[in-house]
């Protein structure tokens, strides 16, 4: 409990569900034109630290299952905070208020949807003030680099109404600086290790340009994490000297992807998905997928279902990228990293993208440069690689470009002798050739000794 | 494929002559699978022996033994208390932990002939080539279990039959060292318990995975359809078929027989125990009475009109029951024939006119499409003879009692029966109706009255146990998708853990505590698996809303989802979830590689079974395929009857140190999990536990801190107070849970605490890179 707050506030309330029937009122959410929450980093004196304010009518003054406007700013101070730091802060919102007994948080930003329950009004959460005060506490103690905190809610309508504007075209400034950042600007990259608990041997690189897999955390994320948390699992590194432009090695890198993965990965190609190409653990967003037949790639996202473009599923080729390996053409990628101009740069990019889910295709068009989305093929568009070939004739896919000969089958065995060893004879195949999609060889059990082991 | 040999006695070729030619090939691999085979693949029972002694030498047996006699032999009894030996030389904690591998091989026999039957069955029915499939293309990993234990990955209905010879093998070999003479000591009686439910695993894995391809069950589907469940569901103006037991094929060919003749959705098809949720996952239409303990209080309601049984958890009194309440019975399995002449190649119609007519009161049938055709025909045929059962004044049976409590003495429920039966007797029967909530249906009551007075009887007659609730039907695996979906946020500590209520009825307060425990770990954004008699347990109870847990919360394996993977044999796709985490995170291979991927689950992936009503042989073996994946479980009360629990100690510092696969340094990594079998007396008590047991030495601090915040919360519910033993599970100060760092820090000051690394954990030397 927190002092002078009615309701019990913990984890365990986290995963409470508000439903219309058990609702008192409600702040955001569709039914309200104008809702937001932000967090602004602010000079140390123009935040009173500790103070709560309420503008408008608190939860007492409103009518019982109502839908109403909010506003929710956060003003903090500290002399290492930074701007920066905001998003990340602002996140946190979501999470604390959902540790409140009786009170659920849904989305972010202009989007917030905050219910009450009757049962957290009666035990007498009937203000906004113990909300604040759960944030000052929570805030405050988890976040030691916050010196200064106070929080204003606004419920007056023209009061949200008139501030949404600014507030909209702060988080804009917040993503044009996060999009507009490169690689080639930063001397630090961040290194994501907390999928190590699982997959002890991969660790993630997170760039300005490259997301971590998991779709989760920018560049901007990974500096604050690593600030607000020094012994956390995100990590800062010197990316070093840049071995190779094209393909995205560094020095920094290399040296940490030794360390961190006990020596099994020395080398990473952050821009390609061949030779070294970065590692994937086990819970990336989606797939690019290289596809011989056409000398381009596929992508595929987790939420895609039925077989792609060259028969297999996202889960058959998650098997084959998972587990912090390498694996030439089969790459684990966050659906932000798709949006980057460094996306398999190396390789071509988007000119080499031949197919992707229309879902997701729909999703990326408005990032994606001009005639893009049109020359790439859907699971609307082609259902094999035979189609996509033509489709991607038909649109003069860059691509294209790329075919010198018909691609044809191999074989996987050619050998003028091919001797056999068979219970004591000699069988020798001559010119022979054996077709095979795989050829399994187990050795056979012994039949005596220790027996099965 | 198996063996192959082919042998030539001559051949003229381009090659040459050929002459006496043999060609053999042990065993030939199908498919596209590019792992290799690791140490262990058909491990014997002594091949992964290290690795159980590693877990045996921290989690000990603790014994409680339920008789301290051995009659086995003629030399007995022989009285082993006091540290006396028996006449063969055996211990009390070798005889405890003998017949702890006893009844774990009746277990694992029985799970791995059910998969034999059905595995036949169907590929009789669907050719030796009908391909496997569990889960369509949301499941890359069809068959976890058998990829891990026995190095193969089955396509067909004849590959199964591969994974079904070793289990057989094995067990034979385990049986076998519970003769007289054989092992004497208790550690390698319990090691093999572990190979026991390995194999038990293994063979669950067979027979879900081939219903789950052949009967077209869901397949990994979370949105399973919604079923109905209890005697309320059942209309009984229709006929009325009651299938009880286990292996599915008879229930499954009389909806089949009821689709094929049109007459869907006129006769009701209700069952009991796991045969009820398989028919769920064949077909809507189907209806789940309930649990194993719903037989005698079902079968005497008048509402059935034909009972067909199948196997396993079937009341052996059930024909006498059957008849009594006049019904004909046709038992269908080689392995409960309950008496009856055999009249499989009797034509259907003579069967039919038979049972009918009430000529016989039962028959033997073993060809599930005969069975399907006939109690179809039979039950129809029936329905207007259907007998009425005149209405029982209870008042008036009540007042016989004498309030001796011999009832009370016997019931396995320890149910105050003398004051409730007295009280009845006086016309208030509300406390004796009350007492069904927690009655496990075995009748034993009855028997011990030396009135007379059928207890039972009057029990289910004061209650209205006419409710209809819904249960989500067995959705089989899990999907790798869903598996790589929670990955993340396993890691992170957002769902602090996976809980599955697993196992039988024996619940000392009734089903109700599963409803609770599964909707309160739900609430807590858990991942809540359920399986056979517990999945329809946990649907026997709405809440305020009047939803059961199956409706309020998703089927998705997900923080808050409540997934039924279907009957017992289900369960092994619980373990195979567990074991496929290190498939895809850190791609372990798991082919032949046991104890590397035990390694990795036990040190890793925080998962809790508990069975709170386990009564049968084969919960023992499930527990035990848990254990051996170090997996711990929790039992309720009964529990203590499994003669032995394994227990950690907190307290010995040394008993809880890993390797770091990095430095290679030992590091104090705490008592987690502390237990690998333990029992508790109340589910607050079992709440609290398994909240605690979800911990593992690879935490990341977040997850540590959320799952601390739960443990203490449910700790403080059982017991008013906080833990006494946080220090040992906080290994730095990021591990304090939000909230709680003013009353946790003192306690750690006061316990010498030191803040210690994160290791990357393993119990295998072999793991510590060099």
């Amino acid at each position: 409990m927190i002092e002078g707050v009615p309701v019990d506030v913990g984890l365990a309330n986290e995963g409470e569900r508000i439903r219309k029937e058990e609702m008192h009122l409600e702040f955001g959410g569709p039914k309200v034109e104008s809702k937001w929450e932000i967090v602004r980093v602010m000079p140390p004196d123009s935040v009173e630290d500790g103070v709560v304010r309420i503008v408008g009518p608190d939860i007492r003054e409103l009518a019982g299952g109502g839908s109403y406007p909010l506003g929710i700013l956060v003003e903090v101070a500290g002399p290492q905070l930074e701007e920066d730091f905001e998003g990340i802060i602002e996140r946190r919102i979501h999470e604390y208020s959902n540790y409140v007994e009786g009170l659920m948080h849904l989305n972010q930003r202009y989007d917030i949807w905050v219910r009450l329950s009757k049962r957290g009004f009666k035990a007498g959460f009937d203000s906004l003030e113990y909300l604040g005060l759960v944030l000052l506490h929570l805030f405050k103690n988890e976040l030691p680099i916050i010196e200064a905190m106070q929080v204003t809610f606004y419920t007056e309508p023209s009061a949200v109404a008139e501030r949404l504007p600014d507030v909209l075209a702060r988080y804009e400034a917040r993503d044009a600086r996060a999009r507009g950042l490169t690689d080639e600007e930063v001397d630090t990259f961040y290194g994501c290790a907390l999928c190590q608990s699982f997959a002890p041997r991969h660790i993630c690189i997170i760039t300005p340009e490259r997301y971590a897999n998991c779709g989760a955390i920018s560049w901007f994320d990974g500096r604050a994490a690593a600030r607000m948390d020094p012994k956390g699992p995100i990590f800062a590194l010197e990316k070093g000297e840049c071995l190779d432009p094209v393909n995205g090695e560094f020095v920094g890198v290399n040296a940490t992807a030794k360390e961190r993965s006990m020596g099994e990965v020395d080398r990473v190609r952050l821009y390609s998905a061949f030779g070294y190409p970065h590692t994937s653990c086990g819970c990336f967003e989606g797939i690019a997928f290289y596809i011989p037949e056409v000398e381009g790639f596929g992508i595929v996202h987790r939420g895609f279902r039925d077989p792609t473009v060259n028969g297999l599923a996202f889960s058959t080729m998650a098997d084959s990228t998972a587990g912090g390996r390498q694996v030439d053409g089969f790459h684990g990628v966050s659906l932000e990293y798709l949006k980057s101009r460094k996306f398999l740069a190396a390789d071509g990019g988007w000119d080499r993208v031949v197919w992707v889910p229309s879902e997701i295709l729909d999703r990326l068009k408005p990032f994606l440069p001009e005639g893009v989305a049109e020359r790439t093929a859907t699971e609307r568009d082609v259902t094999g690689v035979d189609d996509l070939r033509e489709f991607l004739r038909a649109r003069d896919h860059p691509v294209v470009a790329r075919w010198t000969e018909e691609p044809s089958g191999r074989a996987l065995v050619t050998a003028e002798n091919l001797p056999l060893e068979v219970g004591g004879y000699r069988v020798i195949l001559k010119n022979a050739r054996i077709y095979a999609d795989r050829v399994i060889v187990l050795r056979e059990e012994p039949a005596h000794g220790e027996g099965r082991r | 494929m198996k063996g192959i040999d082919i042998r030539i006695a001559e051949i003229a070729s381009p090659l040459g002559r050929v002459r006496d030619l043999r060609l053999g090939i042990g065993r030939v691999g199908s498919g596209t699978w590019d792992e290799p085979v690791g140490p262990t693949p058909c491990p014997s029972p002594t091949a992964l022996r290290d690795w159980d002694r590693r877990l045996l030498a921290r989690y000990k047996p603790f014994y409680m033994p339920l008789c301290d006699l051995c009659c086995l032999c003629t030399y007995g009894k022989c009285d082993l208390s006091g540290g006396k030996r028996g006449a063969c030389g055996i211990t009390l904690e070798a005889q405890q932990s003998r017949i702890v591998l006893l009844a774990a091989c009746i277990g694992a026999a029985t799970h791995t002939s059910h998969a034999r039957e059905l595995v036949e069955y169907l590929i009789a029915r669907n050719g030796r080539t009908y391909p496997i499939d569990p889960g369509g293309l949301s499941v890359e990993l069809r068959m976890p279990i058998a990829e891990l234990v026995c190095g193969v990955r089955p396509e067909t209905l004849g590959d199964l039959e591969t994974v079904l010879e070793y289990c057989e093998e094995q067990v034979v070999h385990l049986l076998s060292a519970t003769h007289t003479g054989q092992e004497g000591d208790p550690i390698d009686f319990e090691s093999k318990v572990l190979h026991t439910g390995m194999i038990d695993h293994t063979a669950m894995e067979v027979a879900d995975v081939a219903q789950i391809s052949a009967l077209d069950f869901p397949k990994a589907d979370p949105g399973a359809a919604l079923v109905e469940l209890g005697i309320g569901a059942v209309d009984a103006e229709k006929p009325v078929i009651l299938v009880v037991g286990h292996n599915v094929p008879p229930a499954a060919a009389i909806l089949d027989h009821l689709a094929a003749s049109g007459l869907e959705g006129s006769v009701e098809v209700t069952g009991i125990c796991c045969t009820a949720i398989d028919m769920s996952r064949r077909s809507r239409a189907a209806k789940i009475v309930g649990p194993i303990s719903w037989q005698l209080r079902y079968i005497r309601s008048g509402i059935p009109d034909l009972v067909v049984v199948d196997e396993q958890c079937v009341r052996a009194d059930i024909f006498e029951e059957a008849t009594r309440a006049g019904l004909p019975v046709i038992a269908t399995s080689s392995k409960n024939c309950i008496g009856l002449p055999d009249r499989t190649s009797d034509p259907s119609d003579e069967l039919v006119a038979d049972l009918v007519s009430g000529a016989v009161p039962g028959v033997l049938v073993l060809d599930p499409e005969k069975v399907g055709e006939v109690a179809v025909r039979v039950a129809v045929e029936r329905r207007p003879l259907r007998p009425e059962v005149p209405a029982l004044d209870v008042a008036a049976a009540a007042e016989a009692c004498r309030g001796c409590g011999a009832c009370a003495e016997a019931c396995p429920a320890e149910s105050e029966i003398p004051a409730a039966m007295q009280a009845a007797g006086q016309g208030e029967t509300g406390a004796l109706g009350a007492l069904l909530a927690s009655c496990v249906g075995c009748g034993r009551c009855e028997d011990a009255c030396p009135q007379g007075i059928e207890v039972h009887r009057l029990i289910a007659a004061s209650c209205d146990a006419c409710d209809r609730f819904a249960i989500r039907t067995g959705r089989g695996p899990i999907q790798d998708v869903e598996i790589r979906e929670v990955g993340g946020p396993l890691v992170l500590g957002e769902i602090p853990g996976v809980v599955a209520f697993v196992g039988c009825a024996n619940y000392l307060e009734g089903g109700e505590e599963v409803a609770e425990m599964v909707t309160e770990f739900a609430k807590r954004r858990f991942v809540v698996c359920t399986s056979g008699c517990a999945a329809m347990a946990a649907a026997m109870h709405h809440d305020e809303e009047g939803l059961t847990p199956y409706e309020r919360f998703s089927g998705r394996f997900e923080a808050g989802g409540v997934v039924n993977v279907g009957s017992c044999v289900s369960n092994a796709h619980i373990s195979g979830a567990a074991v496929k985490i290190a498939s895809i995170f850190a791609k372990r291979n798991l082919s032949g590689n046991y104890a590397e991927v035990a390694d990795y689950v036990y040190n890793r992936v925080g998962a809790v079974g508990v069975a709170w009503g386990a009564m049968s042989q084969k919960a023992a073996s499930i527990a035990a395929g848990f254990w051996r994946l170090g997996i711990p479980v929790v039992v309720g009360p009964h529990g203590a009857k499994y003669r032995r629990m394994l227990l950690g100690r907190a307290d010995r510092d040394e008993d809880w140190t890993v390797r770091d696969r990095r430095t290679g340094d030992d590091v104090y990594v705490g008592p987690v999990p502390e237990h690998l079998f333990i029992a508790a007396e109340t589910k607050e008590e079992a709440m609290a536990l398994i909240a605690k047991l979800a911990m593992r030495p690879n935490d990341t601090s977040r997850g540590r801190s959320i799952k601390i915040s739960h443990y203490i919360d449910l700790h403080q519910h059982c017991y008013g107070r906080m833990p006494d033993d946080l220090h040992r599970f906080i290994r730095t100060p990021a591990d304090i849970p939000v909230m709680q760092k003013d009353r946790i820090l003192p306690l750690l000051e006061a316990n010498g605490w030191i803040e210690r690394p994160i290791p990357d954990p393993t119990l295998l030397p072999q793991e510590v890179s060099r």
